[in-house]
């Protein structure tokens, strides 16, 4: 006598040929040595982003985009509509902390050069997808259009507008006009919830099918040994994959009931800027370098510059795979190893200077 | 001591002779006097002629000279008839040297021409180079006698008078200040002052008692001495001197009761210049105590609400037989506190039970017991919802709604104490149920937001319980199935 499910299954698997897709998770292994724990934050990363795609929806039930509404919707949905202050805690809590895992994936990732072939696609969508979320940060961080987030996105996109040639027009793109309005609450609506989810759905769908087609990497030290522990993907990987993200949704209902996101005052486009107006942590380090540079070094102006050099930098970092040429032979390369290290360091230091500044 | 009488004796000898004798060759003024014009026989009766000054003391030339020519020759600093500034910098040559006026036996301050250069009377003419007033404005120019003298223009009974002569003008005035009374002294004809002053009475305030002389500013200037906070000042300099009022036989402790009253607190201490000063109640230039049945027509110059609805209470036809002033009966008039509840009910502080008790207007008695009950528990859901508010949000909930609302409270038993006024039941209970319902609903929101912190609370330990042992579950089973398969 067959279960409902077990009938349900074969209903599906006559339409769909499910079997044979079982049969290839079943036979899927993933690699056990010293580094694997690293592997679970790409599992964190995607379950964190999950969460954002769930409570964004639910604050669009409620949200209203535009400079008259859109701070009193969030009031609105904080105080009056049921379980409204959860949501909107969990997702800026989420928001934050899907920044910090996907990076924590891509520096593990980037050292142990699982970057190098025939992964250099996986990387790349990886950072397109890093990039994107900075994006989703900096786009819904002025929503709620409060005074913090209005300034913040005045000096972002401030810096933006240095870029040589390009710069004004992104900076007249990004506002929908010279100002910050409500034209610019509006357009970054629009990116927040259509752009660039549709993007990251497209990076995302890449990412994850290269991810199965090719499985984990393994370090290079780890690949020298002989014998290799491996623990099956489904359901061993799967079900730690889920006891991790149990943990992290734990840890983000404490941080939503314990420290509820601040709504602050509601953006007056004539009010001087508060003092000490910061962006978001994971723009922090930038914007203390860009502090650091002087206004005019040799013939180039000093914020110009910082821009280029991030832009530089940010560049070859994506590009990691077809410059480290000896990691895609096998080869050891610690000259790698110090710039991630010096990356990590500057990073650290430079966004503790900017949060205690 | 002979000695110094003997030096004494030879120095006024010899001043009186000089003075004498200059006086003797004063050949200007001899051919004036042979010509009979006005201001010759006016400079007989001057203060500087007593004092041996002679004409060219201000007009400059020479006295002694026998011809007209050497006498008025340029040369010899004949100025001519000084016009504009140049009058008052004559008088000033002398007026503002302390070494001058001394040598001359005069006691006179010698800050006159500094004060005036600070008054709303050195601001340009019309003309725009001289200042609207010199000295001979006020004091006349040939004839000057000591402003003691009942003859001078600036004698406390005669100023009134010189200044209106601009101060009337409504041409002039329009000229120079077209928002500027021209009618301050029919005011003051008609104030307590000013039929004093009629009455020949020097003492009574007059223009300068209150402007000052030479440094008068505008009342808008905070260094006036009419200016709102500086004025209880200037009418206590005669009204709070027991001696100097002795002789009109009325209190003198107006503005010490004014300083501790909630209008002189505003103003002197707060120094809010919206306050009331004693101009605002008596007038300025009609200066005059309010009659009884025109307190309340004062009061309600800013009290409106409370005026309008004493006239139609029942207090209005009891206060009028008993001939009782309405405000002051209740709040005083010099020394008005800041009005509390306190003020209504039948306890001993309360005012009401003065004249209503169990026994006597019994009604009134019945009325003022329930009204202050109303006003008491207002004030009690008011602290009790603030109290609330506060905890809700220390407890980190939205509660800006019900904070707001908490104006609306506070509102509802301001306006009850306006309220009282009307001396009815019923009038203040529906203004007191405003509050009462507000409250309510403040009450209700701030209760449930603390019940929903609790429940957040609560609810995220079972969440995180419930969740802790799913995620203990799957890794004991994960370890299970793993030992499992490496068997």
């Amino acid at each position: 006598m067959k279960t409902l499910l077990q009938r349900i299954y074969l209903w599906i698997d006559e339409r769909v040929e499910l079997q044979g897709l079982v049969e290839y998770m079943g036979k899927k292994y993933v690699p056990v040595h010293r580094h694997s724990i690293w592997y679970y934050f790409g599992g964190v990363s995607l379950f964190l982003f999950i969460i954002q795609v769930v409570t964004g929806i639910l604050l669009l039930l409620y949200y209203k985009s535009g400079e008259e509404l859109a701070f009193e919707s969030i009031n609105f949905i904080m105080s009056k509509v049921q379980f409204g202050w959860l949501i909107r805690s969990i997702h800026s809590w989420t928001a934050n902390l899907f920044i910090l895992s996907a990076m924590i994936h891509m520096f593990s990732v980037y050292f142990e050069k699982a970057y190098r072939k025939p992964r250099e696609i996986t990387w790349v969508t990886g950072m397109f997808m890093f990039f994107l979320a900075l994006g989703f940060g900096f786009s819904g961080y002025l929503l709620p259009w409060n005074e913090l987030a209005f300034f913040a996105t005045k000096v972002g996109t401030d810096i933006a507008g240095v870029v040589p040639i390009i710069g004004r027009p992104l900076m007249i793109f990004l506002r929908g006009g010279d100002e910050v309005t409500g034209a610019t609450l509006s357009r970054f609506f629009g990116f927040h919830v259509a752009v660039l989810p549709g993007l990251f759905t497209v990076f995302l769908s890449i990412h994850l099918l290269l991810v199965q087609r090719q499985g984990m990497s393994e370090p290079l030290d780890i690949k020298k040994e002989t014998e290799q522990k491996t623990m099956p993907f489904f359901p061993n990987f799967i079900l730690r994959d889920l006891t991790l993200w149990l943990l992290v949704l734990n840890l983000l209902a404490i941080l939503a009931v314990f420290f509820p996101w601040e709504l602050g005052k509601k953006a007056e486009a004539f009010a001087s800027a508060p003092a000490g107006i910061k962006p978001e942590w994971y723009f922090l380090y930038m914007f203390q370098t860009l502090k650091y540079i002087p206004g005019k070094l040799w013939f180039l102006d000093g914020e110009i510059l910082g821009v280029l050099l991030f832009g530089i930098a940010g560049f070859l970092w994506t590009m990691v795979p077809f410059w480290d040429r000896k990691s895609s032979r096998g080869e050891q390369n610690r000259f790698v190893n110090y710039i991630g290290l010096f990356i990590v360091i500057y990073i650290i230091i430079f966004t503790i200077i900017g949060w205690l500044a | 001591m002979k000695q110094r009488i003997f030096i004494f004796a030879a120095a006024l000898i010899t001043v009186l002779a000089s003075r004498e004798s200059a006086l003797a060759n004063d050949k200007c003024l001899e051919c004036h006097r042979n010509t009979e014009d006005k201001p010759s026989a006016l400079f007989l009766n001057d203060i500087h002629y007593a004092k041996g000054i002679t004409c060219a003391g201000c007009h400059g030339g020479n006295p002694n000279a026998e011809e007209i020519e050497q006498a008025m020759d340029k040369k010899a600093g004949f100025i001519g008839v000084p016009k504009g500034d140049d009058i008052s910098k004559a008088c000033a040559a002398c007026h503002s040297s302390p070494e001058k006026m001394k040598s001359l036996g005069s006691s006179l301050p010698t800050n006159q021409w500094e004060f005036l250069q600070t008054s709303v009377h050195a601001k340009l003419s019309l003309k725009g180079k001289d200042h609207i007033a010199q000295c001979v404005t006020c004091h006349n120019a040939h004839g000057i006698v000591s402003v003691k003298n009942p003859a001078s223009p600036v004698y406390p009974l005669n100023v009134v008078k010189t200044c209106s002569r601009c101060h009337s003008d409504i041409a002039l005035m329009r000229s120079y200040n077209p928002s500027l009374p021209v009618d301050q002294f029919e005011k003051y004809m008609t104030s307590v002052h000013g039929k004093r002053n009629a009455k020949e009475d020097a003492k009574t305030a007059e223009c300068a008692s209150c402007h000052g002389s030479h440094d008068i500013r505008s009342a808008k200037d905070v260094k006036s001495k009419v200016y709102a906070s500086n004025l209880p000042g200037t009418c206590a300099n005669c009204h709070s001197n027991a001696d100097y009022m002795k002789a009109y036989k009325i209190p003198t402790d107006q503005y010490e009761k004014y300083a501790k009253s909630i209008h002189g607190i505003a103003l002197l201490q707060k120094h809010d210049a919206g306050a009331p000063a004693c101009n605002s109640c008596h007038g300025n230039h009609g200066a005059a105590p309010p009659g009884v049945e025109s307190v309340s027509k004062v009061c309600g110059t800013c009290h409106a609400l409370n005026a309008d609805l004493f006239s139609s209470s029942p207090h209005k036809k009891a206060f009028d037989q008993r001939k009782l002033p309405e405000c002051e009966t209740c709040h005083s008039n010099h020394e008005i506190i800041a009005a509390t509840d306190k003020l209504l009910g039948v306890a001993p502080e309360a005012i009401c039970s003065q004249c209503h008790n169990e026994n006597q207007n019994v009604k009134g008695y019945q009325v003022a017991k329930k009204m202050r009950g109303l006003i008491d528990s207002l004030e009690a859901v008011e602290k009790r919802d603030q109290e609330l508010v506060y905890e809700a949000e220390q407890k980190g909930m939205e509660i800006s709604e019900a904070k707001f609302r908490l104006r609306d409270v506070r509102q509802a038993r301001l306006q009850s104490r306006t309220a009282v006024h009307a001396f009815s039941e019923e009038k203040f209970a529906e203004v007191i149920s405003i509050g009462l319902k507000t409250s309510a609903s403040i009450e209700v929101e701030s209760e449930s937001a603390i019940r929903e912190y609790y429940f957040r609370r609560i609810g995220l330990a079972i969440a995180t319980l419930i969740i802790t042992l799913v995620a203990l579950f799957l890794f004991l089973f994960v370890r299970r199935l793993e030992k499992k398969q490496n068997k």
